[in-house]
């Protein structure tokens, strides 16, 4: 009784403050009240205060004689196998991607062939497992390019920050996740790795950031 | 009682050796000292007459047992003996990961239970310490690996109210409608696994295929299927892509059903029942004494759930139940973790419903990364880049205690910063080190099938527990 | 009426799989019979079907090149059947041909394990050498042994 009287009176001080808040600002501001209109808690299995009824007494002898609920249980369980399974047959069969998809890391390159890391190092700045390695150098014809760029796959949390901070699209978590090893050396890729990954996977990458253009 | 026991105990040891020098006669090879006895005929024959003889003593108000006459020169061994001690997990199915439980048993009953925990430690809060605001927020993911986009709220909340912003109206429904998909997703976990330490396996296949599409919702709109980086501060990361909502709907109409068939299953069940009511029972007093959150608390009758007292993101715009049970018992956590998820399914198709339009994201270059048209196009929105990227935003001095309710339990996030571009301190109240702390409390006494579902209903995960 | 559908797949599968023996063996090789519009072959000889009757991610699959028989791998579709096996694009590369740019490889299945896995390497000249005594340095020039210098074989860093 009295956690209802309780409930009663937060819910007429929320209704205050509903309409304060919609007063004063938008639609999305808190309320006044800490705890909204619909306060409602529902116990899902109350104590029992009164005696049995006599048909629930009759009901749940019933039911304990004639195990009900085991043989519903059982039929719902055997309904199952005439069902259609939900498992599909991979590798024949794959399951469903989206262009967001962060997986294996490429390096990608301009159409003209040219490459596009700049050596910014911004993905190694912001790499919070400090997986990737940079070492840049001038390049003979004066344009600044990496000599080294690896990136330790065992480190890597597939975060997504590096393609995020990539200010020219170079690095990207491709669509690959089929690239597990069976030694732990052919997972530190270094950077002609990544590009090899690039130069296979373009047509994919490529298509995954068009498609999703409109979101980045 | 002592010096009868080292009689009975001296005439086993007796008879022991005879017995061992028989073996070394008869053997063929070598002698293996860790033989097993056990009692036969000839050996148990010798107590047939009266031996322990008891005899009231008014001083001590109890029996005294009588030595015969020619044990009077011995004098009697002191024997120590104790109860098994057994090591329950961290390889076992039941321990939910990493749990090394040490059970000190009587019999088949639990007297102690002693939780070990540390095997998955991994320091993420001093790590934190090193990152940046937006680096440390991954780890917020591996957290709690069930409930990965809850963490990853509770933290951009705290780093929100640090900076006193508030985010768009679509980021805070995006976020509650991710938060709920996250609930169901863990308690597809905490309900299935529950059910198949307890014995029913087969609702966990059930429930695992609807798992996977929600793991598949969540790949579409982050890019991950678990560790998704997606709830940013200051709003999340992608909009949602189109179509999304329409599969989310399609999903939330047909999954009513999924749990009518796990309850036409379980519910009623009367080894389900057996197996579960009266089982770990939390006293209301006790679950609030031991600082437990939740289901946990709720189970035991407590109405409290943070999104209803202090709501966060847009719950205040949402109408949902809260359920609560009354005896905090392993049968009633159960059938509230059932109506959590179709509450929360009720969340889902009223965030569906609500989504309101406009931005995701706080429209701040100094907190939220540009979008990348801006940033190849201007030149200050590039030096924001840049900025964001390598040094990260500044948060003003100051602390917090965020907390969100989460799957678990209250989900909290101690946040102090010092004006620079990384937290000072971050600890984290993870809901699943108060319950499985209790675990001595409540395991004491039950039998070791009931530790099992009592790890079971505790949805611990040690993610969370060892940080 | 569901059940005549169903027989009614079962001898469009083993007709379209080329009557009873090679039914058993596509059976053998995949684990399942499934009939379906075929919707194009890569490079590799790899063909792809699609049959909306299996609900979604079982409705479009791969029959392996016959040549690879059980030593198929996940890994062996190239990339522009990739995004239309997984359902990232509903245009298969039929329809909408793929970006191709003369620097582009051919794709190349996991080839961990094999002989010709990856392994690492440094793509940078060391930074501290190690001193090699007079008398063997002679004929170390680094045309003649590039290993010791650690410059890879096939460095392919730069325009190409």
């Amino acid at each position: 009784m009295a956690s209802h009287l309780v409930g009663s009176s937060y819910g007429a001080i929320n209704r205050i403050g509903a309409r304060l808040s919609i007063r004063t600002s938008g639609l999305f501001t808190r309320t006044f009240a800490t705890s909204t209109s619909a306060n409602v808690y529902k116990n899902m299995n109350p104590p029992r205060t009164e005696e049995m009824p006599w048909a629930e007494v009759h009901e749940k002898g019933v039911q304990r004689f004639f195990w009900n609920e085991l043989i519903r249980g059982m039929l719902v369980v055997t309904g199952h196998i005439f069902k259609e399974p939900a498992t599909i047959n991979y590798p024949f069969e794959k399951g469903p991607l989206s262009p967001r998809f962060r997986g294996e890391h490429a390096l990608r390159r301009y159409p003209s062939g040219e490459e596009r890391c700049i050596a910014c190092k911004l993905c190694e700045a912001v790499c919070p497992a400090q997986a990737i390695t940079i070492e840049a150098e001038e390049r003979p014809d004066g344009s600044r390019r990496t000599t080294r760029y690896d990136i330790d796959m065992t480190k890597c949390i597939y975060c997504g920050l590096c393609q995020e901070a990539c200010p020219v699209d170079a690095i990207v978590e491709g669509p690959n996740f089929e690239f597990s090893t069976e030694t732990r050396e052919e997972l530190l890729y270094n950077k002609d790795k990544l590009l090899t990954n690039g130069d296979r996977w373009e047509a994919e990458i490529s298509s995954n950031i068009e498609a999703d253009h409109l979101y980045r | 009682m002592a010096t009868s026991l080292g009689v009975l105990s001296r005439k086993c040891t007796a008879s022991l050796t005879q017995l061992q020098g028989a073996l070394r006669t008869t053997s063929l090879g070598s002698v293996r000292t860790a033989a097993q006895w056990n009692p036969d005929p000839k050996w148990l024959n010798q107590f047939k007459g009266p031996i322990l003889m008891p005899e009231t003593q008014p001083d001590h108000g109890g029996y005294r047992a009588t030595l015969p006459l020619y044990n009077l020169n011995d004098h009697p061994v002191e024997r120590k003996c104790r109860n098994i001690q057994l090591n329950f997990g961290p390889q076992h199915p039941a321990a939910h990961g990493v749990l090394r439980l040490v059970l000190e048993m009587d019999g088949e009953t639990v007297v102690r239970a002693d939780p070990h925990i540390g095997l998955l430690h991994r320091a993420t809060e001093k790590l934190i310490e090193y990152k940046t605001y937006m680096q440390a927020l991954p780890y917020f993911d591996r957290l709690d690996y069930c409930s990965m986009m809850y963490n990853e709220n509770c933290f951009a909340l705290a780093i929100e109210k640090l900076l006193n912003i508030d985010v768009p109206p679509r980021a805070k429904m995006i976020r509650v409608l991710f938060c709920e998909i996250t609930r169901i997703l863990n308690h597809i976990m905490g309900v299935g696994t529950h059910a198949l330490d307890v014995g029913a396996m087969t609702p966990f296949f059930w429930m695992f295929e609807e798992r996977e599409k929600l793991c598949e919702f969540y790949e579409r709109v982050s890019g991950a299927r678990m560790h998704a980086n997606y709830i940013r501060p200051g709003g999340v990361q992608y909009d949602l892509p189109l179509g999304l909502m329409d599969d989310i709907y399609d999903w939330a109409r047909k999954f009513n059903q999924r749990i009518d068939e796990v309850e036409d299953v379980l519910t009623e069940n009367r080894i389900w029942k057996q197996r579960t009511i009266g089982i770990g029972v939390v006293s209301a007093a006790d679950a609030l004494y031991w600082g437990m959150s939740g289901v946990m608390l709720r189970g035991s009758g407590i109405k409290w759930d943070l999104r209803k007292t202090q709501p966060y993101d847009a719950y205040d715009k949402v109408e949902f139940d809260v359920p609560i049970g009354s005896h905090g018992d392993c049968y009633d956590r159960y059938l509230c973790r059932v109506e959590e998820m179709r509450q929360s399914l009720r969340i889902i198709l009223q965030a569906l419903n609500k989504m309101p339009p406009g931005e995701i994201k706080v429209d701040d270059n100094k907190i939220v990364p540009p979008t990348r048209k801006e940033m190849k196009e201007s030149m200050e929105a590039l030096i924001h880049h840049f900025k964001l990227y390598t040094e990260g935003f500044q948060v003003p001095p100051g602390n917090t205690y965020t907390a969100v309710e989460a799957p678990k339990g209250e989900f909290g996030v101690y946040l102090v910063s010092d004006g620079t571009s990384r937290p000072y301190r971050c600890k984290v109240k993870a809901p699943g080190f108060a319950h499985l702390a209790a675990i001595d409390h409540i395991g004491k006494q039950h039998m070791l099938a009931d530790i099992v579902a009592i790890i079971g209903t505790l949805d611990i995960v040690f993610g969370e527990v060892d940080r | 009426m569901s059940l005549i559908q169903k027989t009614l797949n079962l001898f469009r599968a083993i007709k379209q799989n080329g009557g009873i023996l090679s039914s058993l063996k596509t059976l053998y090789v995949t684990d399942d019979l499934k009939w379906g519009t075929h919707v194009g072959t890569d490079k590799y000889g790899n063909k792809y079907y699609e049959n909306n009757y299996y609900f979604l991610s079982r409705n479009r699959w791969v029959i392996y090149n016959p040549d690879f028989h059980l030593d198929y791998d996940g890994s062996q579709i190239p990339p522009e059947w990739h995004m239309w096996m997984h359902y990232t694009t509903d245009k298969p590369p039929t329809v909408k041909p793929p970006v191709n740019y003369k620097w582009m490889v051919p794709h190349q299945e996991n080839k961990s394990g094999s002989s010709e896995m990856y392994y690492p390497y440094s793509t940078t000249r060391t930074k501290i050498e190690s001193w090699q005594p007079a008398h063997l340095r002679t004929a170390d020039t680094e045309e003649q042994n590039p290993k010791l210098f650690n410059i890879p074989q096939n460095n392919r860093i730069g325009v190409q």
